[in-house]
């Protein structure tokens, strides 16, 4: 079977021009069109396109070296396309730095922790919250009298993430002595203090112990059904199962298959570049 | 005996403010500013050509720029304003498109080359032999010699500590703060967060320069001189053995380290007899200062006081705790 009818970035575009993509509920979220990231010579990402669409979770999956997490760096900026065309909401963000995309609720996680090792975890989530009023050189030097009405707000709203993922106890702990799991967490939580449109997961299980693999699908699978829009390269095959819908497949930089597991479990060329590979 | 006392103070007070600004650059925001002497000599150039009559006036045995003779605190402001002028251009080249490996080459290099440029270049400060004769504050209106003026030059260097430590501590206590340490910690990821990541190291470069240029405003009105040989690029290694000795990240850390570094034991080794050849003490001394980095950094990284643990009201730990040697680099 064919990858299905590549995204047209225009359209979406023309749509967003028209003031009609916030309001359709099954207009894609993200498109990218043709995007491409060279290493050198080296095509790692190779003219992938894809749609991502609200309220779901979409599973990019493909065997080592495919360019997944590569592209999820595209999309996220921390990684510029060589070409292509990515538009998220509306807005033209391929030329868009990193930290712009994430103002614009485009958020990603690492394949490697990346928790901030030196701060507690209530001060990871406390970083990640935008307009603080003491995050500027003027609030700091006015004092906490400036800014400690944000504080508190924040501090109670980092505090029910906390509660809401099990994490109260670790609050005053260093982010760096927690466990992978509950890095992985952590990492989640953060990005959620931005209030995302969409999430970009790389590998939230990875090196977690099986344990609480389960358990951070539980999370994810409440946040989607809360509405938030979330990608997610991942290896677990039975939590990509579980969870994501619809489901890509890299293989060389390119995408060689789309649909459901279930779908794509019936495709020769993914089979053999994947599942059984 | 005085002068001796209110010396050491007066070093000791220029010390703690250079050192509270590299705690703002390096143990809070991670900024290997290897230059860092340099914002402080140019901070102490302009406080002297700003003091300093033309050169024309006093018979051409010196040659500098500007020559203005202004009083006091205007050469002292210009000191602060230039020492932050100068981290825009140094902050724009070096902190955006360079790893922080590459940074700390750089501030390095910068470091080298500014001394020699200015050695070398005559006509614009007075070369290798440097600016001398540069007049105290206030001198015209009070005796640089007397023990009341030494004793207010200690007050007046002490309140520009208390300015700079209100400044370090609103800026170490406050959000701002909190994501210069994310960013210290893992800049790509702060940057995921909408955290712009060169607008936050430029501005506590350039508060960084502030501080540093007015340190060298401070230390030439006492030393009343200046030349290439007081700011060469070891000075700054100084002022991190002893941020890293005292603990980086924690303000208090950074007036502990200049006490123990670069006023405790450069002033303990004076009183060590000549031993050996020439120059066999000074040279001792280099090769102690960087045992001390490598133990500390090795044996007990975060320093005799650790940055502090920041915790909140209503949580599981109230207490502002210290965080125990041994828990991880």
């Amino acid at each position: 079977m064919a990858p299905s009818v590549p995204p047209t970035a225009e359209r979406v575009r023309d749509q967003a021009a028209d003031g009609d993509l916030r309001a359709s509920a099954d207009a894609p979220m993200l498109v990218a069109s043709d995007v491409h990231r060279h290493f050198e010579g080296m095509h790692a990402v190779d003219g992938v396109s894809i749609e991502i669409l609200p309220g779901r979770i979409t599973g990019l999956i493909g065997p080592n070296g495919a360019g997944k997490s590569t592209f999820l760096a595209v999309l996220a900026g921390t990684l510029p396309a060589t070409a292509g065309t990515i538009i998220f909401m509306g807005h033209d963000i391929t030329r868009m730095p990193a930290y712009k995309r994430a103002r614009l609720g485009l958020v990603r996680t690492f394949q490697l922790p990346s928790e901030f090792a030196r701060l507690t975890v209530l001060e990871n989530l406390l970083v990640a919250a935008p307009h603080h009023r003491g995050e500027s050189l003027y609030g700091a030097l006015l004092g906490k009298r400036y800014w400690g009405k944000d504080e508190e707000r924040l501090v109670a709203e980092a505090r029910g993430l906390l509660d809401r993922f099990g994490m109260t106890p670790k609050e005053s702990d260093y982010a760096g002595d927690m466990s992978g799991g509950q890095k992985r967490l952590i990492e989640i939580m953060r990005a959620l203090m931005l209030h995302p449109r969409l999430l970009l997961l790389d590998e939230p299980m990875s090196g977690v112990h099986p344990s609480i693999v389960g358990e951070i699908a539980s999370y994810l699978e409440a946040l989607r059904d809360e509405g938030l829009t979330i990608c997610m390269v991942e290896h677990e095959l039975h939590m990509v199962d579980r969870l994501c819908d619809p489901v890509v497949v890299m293989a060389q930089g390119r995408v060689i298959g789309r649909g459901t597991m279930a779908a794509l479990r019936q495709q020769r060329e993914v089979v053999d570049a994947y599942l059984v590979g | 005996m005085s002068y001796y006392i209110t010396t050491i103070l007066i070093y000791a007070g220029v010390d703690i403010i250079a050192c509270l600004a590299l705690n703002l650059q390096f143990g809070l925001s991670g900024i290997v500013n290897f230059s860092f002497i340099v914002f402080q000599a140019a901070g102490a150039y302009t406080a002297a050509v700003l003091s300093m009559p033309p050169s024309s006036q006093i018979g051409g045995e010196q040659i500098y720029v500007l020559g203005n003779n202004l009083g006091f605190p205007l050469p002292w402001i210009g000191a602060a304003l230039v020492g932050g002028v100068l981290s825009v251009p140094v902050g724009l080249v070096v902190l955006r498109r360079l790893r922080s490996d590459y940074q700390a080459i750089a501030m390095l290099v910068l470091s080298v080359i500014a001394t020699t440029v200015i050695t070398n270049a005559r006509p614009f400060l007075n070369g290798a032999a440097g600016l001398s004769l540069i007049p105290p504050p206030l001198s015209e209106r009070l005796n640089p010699y007397s023990n009341e003026y030494a004793y207010l030059y200690v007050g007046i260097t002490f309140a520009c500590l208390l300015l700079v430590l209100f400044v370090s501590y609103r800026i170490a206590n406050s959000p701002f703060g909190r994501t210069l340490r994310a960013l210290r910690e893992h800049e790509l990821a702060a940057t995921a967060l909408g955290k712009n990541p060169v607008a936050l190291k430029m501005t506590i470069f350039i508060v960084g320069g502030v501080i540093a240029g007015l340190s060298g405003g401070i230390l030439v009105g006492f030393i009343g001189t200046w030349a290439p040989s007081v700011w060469l690029y070891p000075e700054t290694i100084i002022l991190f053995a002893a941020v890293i000795v005292g603990g980086r990240g924690n303000n208090l850390g950074a007036i502990l380290g200049a006490l123990l570094v670069p006023v405790g034991f450069e002033e303990a080794t004076r009183f060590i007899p000549n031993i050996g050849p020439v120059g066999l003490i000074p040279a001792l001394q280099w090769v102690v200062i960087g045992f001390l980095i490598i133990g500390f950094l090795w044996f007990r990284p975060r320093g005799v006081l650790p940055e502090p643990r920041h915790t909140f009201r209503g949580g599981p730990a109230e207490e502002t705790h210290w965080v125990q040697s041994g828990r991880g680099a």
